[in-house]
């Protein structure tokens, strides 16, 4: 090692700050993916110039946008409690949102991509699974940072001054659940039906 | 409901109903007179309540703890 | 030391087993899953893929994070790696943004080589009409190639120059997060070589664009062309992160917004564009992908079937072209807007005047990234989206016109009167403005509508966008190299070999795009490897060899710059720490740049570019003098 270690001073709060920033950033970065994908929907599902959409099971979509919403909820729970050094509802706060997530991921992967549409099924497969599998992969890509963020607490790390780390996992948590807000009524409500 | 701990519960679950409510109001909407212009300004109001309650996007410009 | 312990070697052998494996990997789900077990378009996406991401963990980029992920924090490495020769810091996982700088900046120089020598090997060809020694196909592998490589050595030299500067200029210590920034640069390495080895799975014949249906068709190569644009993309996109957070959080003590030198204005407008429009040329790129790979019917109309429509028709092209635009014209002013920035940064140094409108100049950097984002459908005019479109995005296009305008006139104004001084430099400071004025010209004509449509496709098109990104980036990139290379190296450069780089490019270049837009005129069409020696009264082949020469002339000139900075690097004269005489943070510092820049804060006290005013001080450190 070359020099002194009068390194970075960051103090946890100047990082807290540019971390903060930077996921934010990151997520308008994502916005722009995700809003090429509806673009790409309302452009593709239309019959004579008429917005359209695929027949779609209308139930599993409300069961699986419910289940996220309510993940959401315990995910802020579990933040709540770690803001408060409520360790207990934080670890549970957790596992359920994990859990639910994962019941999202199900109903999405094996219930609405086992009907009657497949990928290959013109630009009603092509976008219904462009669009539910990128949202899946950050589904789960957050029930993984969740459970990272999980085992960790169990160590019993994170504390009330001190958990960018669940702040991050859980922001990043609704950040996919408020992307499901606009996916859900683009694919399932908008528009005519068409068989 | 302030800062506590079960006031930020229950901000929570008020929040959960909401949505919910919206939910099930995008539904009617979409079986009854389909207008995406109303669904789309439905959706809007939810991401701006997960945006304020859950996300938090006022700490990008707050000073605050943790 | 063997050189198997070097991380970028280790990063190149994962890269090749973790393709192996990727492959292997698809073959056995296929087999599982009861298809026919070999096919070779899956393998060699999910090969390649992996082989990326491996290399990625094989280099070390995810080191650190790894061990946060068990809950381990990790102190910031400094230094040069205790075990091994410092120079191998450069081809490792550094945290410092001065190494990443060089990294990325001699990582973008190769490519700009690499790219350019698929540009003269094209080039010879069309010295004759007829086919000379280049296939037809290999021509088309070319000048995508050739396209895709610059594009991407662009991106790695603006890079370059933003890691290695804004910290500096913000008398910052380092990145807001310089672990992230390392990775940023890494994506690069793997995404570049899977662009390059497309050519041994049958290439891409579509051009750098890649529209559908063509590339929804062609070989393999597409695939390896479409992840390596993706990882190159995601560098754009977390070295953006970083660069906004850097700029917005880190400024020292009395830099308000209005106080911030001008390239850091620019990298900052530039950096808004490719967090956002990256993600849509990665999007529609995936799009072709899985299109390719799964059948998804986004945007070939000859998926077509017969009957129900919407369940079984094919997608459409022009989607794809909105999504590809909708970055690939904001693109064009991510490469331009920290050269643009680094001429107001050198004229009012070689001056010695104020940079005139300063407020403008930078508030003009940020009107030309957001009107950026209303003009892309200029490049489909003739593409059969709908022609309701055209005249709204034909008054945005010369929208465009305006704060580029206010730059303009910003350079004129510092020039005038101002007491010059020409060293290389300044030279191609000055190069670059008369370069990109003909670039600048060209554009309103082509974003026209009535005389787009004559000239679409035509080789005018492409003298017009040699001429925007030589001025907008080349000429002031070479400026730049020149003129921070003291404070990297320590050393002076030898200034008649720059001299001569400069007195053999310029009028080469001149040459070269005037050449290209007057055979464009004649008749030639963009990407034709063949033309009829008949067109242009039968000047088209004259126009055409002067194009190559001026390319080998060109090419001759960077070899020179290459040369004279290896070896001034041993050689030169001493620099000193403020050769140019600057107001800029990073001179008032020792050359070369201490690991840790900067010994004592900076503060602020008052405007950047007062020079020649009486007793006016930018930057105050606790230690050193004023100026
Ligand atoms: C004064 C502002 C500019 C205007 C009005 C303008 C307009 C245009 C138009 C209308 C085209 C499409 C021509 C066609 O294919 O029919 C075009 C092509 C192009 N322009 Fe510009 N341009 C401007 C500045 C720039 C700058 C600053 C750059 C880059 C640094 C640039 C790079 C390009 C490239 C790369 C293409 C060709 C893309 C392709 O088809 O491969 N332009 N420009
Ligand atoms: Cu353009």
């Amino acid at each position: 090692m070359s020099s002194v270690a009068v390194s970075i001073h960051e103090s946890y709060r100047e990082k807290l700050r540019n971390n903060r920033l930077g996921l934010w950033l990151f997520f308008v970065s994502e916005a722009f993916m995700f809003g090429g994908l509806l673009a790409a929907r309302f452009y593709l599902w239309r019959e004579d110039g008429v917005v359209v959409r695929p027949a779609l099971d209308q139930q599993l979509g409300l069961i699986v946008t419910s289940v996220l919403l309510l993940s959401s909820y315990f995910m802020n729970r579990a933040e709540t409690a770690i803001a408060h050094d409520d360790r207990e509802n934080f670890l549970s706060g957790l596992l359920i949102t994990a859990f639910l997530g994962l019941v999202f991921l199900a109903g999405v992967v094996i219930f609405e991509w086992g009907g009657h549409i497949k990928p290959w099924d013109g630009v009603f497969g092509a976008v219904l699974f462009g669009m539910t599998g990128m949202h899946a992969l950050h589904v789960l890509s957050g029930v993984i940072f969740i459970l990272i963020i999980w085992w960790n607490g169990r160590k019993g790390h994170f504390s009330a001054d001190r958990h960018w780390g669940v702040e991050a996992c859980a922001i990043y948590w609704h950040y996919v659940d408020l992307v499901w807000i606009f996916f859900y009524p683009a694919l399932y409500l908008i528009g005519r039906v068409v068989h | 409901m302030g800062n506590t701990k079960s006031g930020i519960y229950r901000i929570g679950i008020v929040v959960l109903v909401a949505l919910a409510a919206l939910t099930g109001i995008e539904y009617i909407v979409a079986v009854t007179f389909n207008s995406a212009a109303v669904l789309f300004l439905i959706a809007l109001a939810k991401a701006a309540l997960v945006l304020q309650y859950f996300m938090h996007v006022y700490r990008l410009w707050s000073e605050e703890e943790h | 030391m063997s050189l198997f312990s070097l991380p970028a070697v280790k990063g190149l052998i994962a890269q090749i087993l973790g393709t192996i494996a990727g492959m292997a990997l698809t073959t056995v789900i296929r087999a599982l899953m009861g298809l026919p077990a070999w096919k070779a378009e899956p393998a060699w996406v999910v090969g390649a893929l992996l082989g990326g991401v491996a290399f990625l963990f094989a280099v070390g980029a995810f080191d650190d994070w790894l061990q946060w992920m068990v809950g381990k924090e990790t102190p910031l490495r400094h230094g040069p790696p205790p075990d091994r020769p410092a120079w191998t810091r450069y081809f490792s996982v550094d945290y410092n943004h001065k190494v990443i700088g060089i990294q990325y900046t001699v990582w973008g120089l190769f490519l700009l080589m690499a790219g350019g020598t698929f540009a003269l090997a094209f080039r010879t060809e069309l010295l004759r009409s007829g086919m000379q020694f280049l296939g037809l196909e290999l021509f088309n592998n070319f000048i995508g190639l050739h396209g895709i490589v610059m594009i991407g050595g662009i991106l790695l030299g603006v890079g370059g120059m933003a890691n290695y500067l804004v910290p500096l200029m913000l008398g910052a210590e380092d990145m807001a997060f310089p672990r992230l920034n390392a990775l940023g640069f890494w994506f690069n390495v793997p995404g570049a070589l899977l662009i390059l080895s497309s050519l041994l799975v049958g290439g891409w014949d579509a051009g750098w664009t890649g529209y559908p249906p063509l590339s929804a068709r062609g070989p393999i190569g597409y695939q390896l062309f479409f992840l390596g644009v993706y990882f190159i993309g995601l560098s754009s996109i977390v070295g953006a992160v970083n660069l906004l957070v850097t700029i917005l959080h880190m400024r020292p003590k009395g830099m308000s917004l209005f106080r911030m030198p001008i390239f850091v204005w620019g990298v900052f407008a530039t950096s808004l564009i490719q967090l956002t429009a990256t993600q849509l040329i990665g999007l529609s790129f995936l799009m072709v992908l899985v299109e390719r790979t799964l059948g998804m019917g986004f945007f070939d109309p000859g998926l077509a079937g017969p009957g129900k429509a919407l369940l079984e028709g094919g997608g459409d092209p022009i989607l794809f072209q909105h999504l590809f635009w909708f970055y690939s014209h904001p693109a064009v002013y991510i490469f331009i807007l920290p050269g643009l920035a680094v001429i107001g940064e050198l004229l009012p140094v070689f001056a010695r005047k104020p940079l005139f409108g300063y407020k403008w100049v930078a508030l003009s950097s940020l009107a030309i990234a957001l009107v950026g984002f209303l003009v892309w459908a200029h490049h489909m005019f003739v593409s059969g989206m709908n022609p309701g479109l055209r005249v709204p995005f034909m008054f945005a296009t010369l929208l465009v016109a305006v704060p580029t305008g206010v730059k303009f006139f910003s350079w004129v104004g510092t020039i005038w009167g101002g007491k010059l001084h020409f060293p290389t430099p300044m030279l191609f400071v000055l190069g670059a403005i008369s370069v990109f004025l003909i670039g600048g010209l060209t554009g309103p004509i082509l974003g026209t509508v009535p005389t787009n449509m004559p000239l679409h496709d035509s080789y005018f098109v492409v003298g017009h966008f040699h001429a925007t990104m030589f001025g907008g980036f080349v000429f002031p990139f070479f400026a730049a190299l020149y003129f921070w290379y003291p404070k990297v190296t320590g050393r002076m450069y030898n200034e008649t070999l720059g001299k001569i780089h400069f007195w053999l490019m310029t009028p080469a270049f001149w040459a070269q795009t005037l050449g290209q837009m007057t055979v464009g005129v004649m008749g030639m069409r963009r990407r034709i490897a063949d033309y009829d020696p008949a067109l242009g009264n039968g000047m088209i082949q004259a126009g055409h060899v002067v194009i190559t020469i001026a390319g080998f002339a060109i090419a001759f000139g960077v070899l020179l710059m290459i040369y004279n900075f290896i070896r001034s690097a041993e050689v030169g004269k001493v620099a000193g720490s403020n050769p140019w005489r600057s107001r800029s943070p990073e001179w008032q510092i020792p050359s070369p740049v201490p690991e840790h820049s900067f010994a004592a804060p900076v503060t602020v006290v008052g405007e950047p570019y007062d020079y020649g005013l009486a007793g006016s001080t930018y930057v105050r450190m606790a230690a050193a003098g004023d100026d």
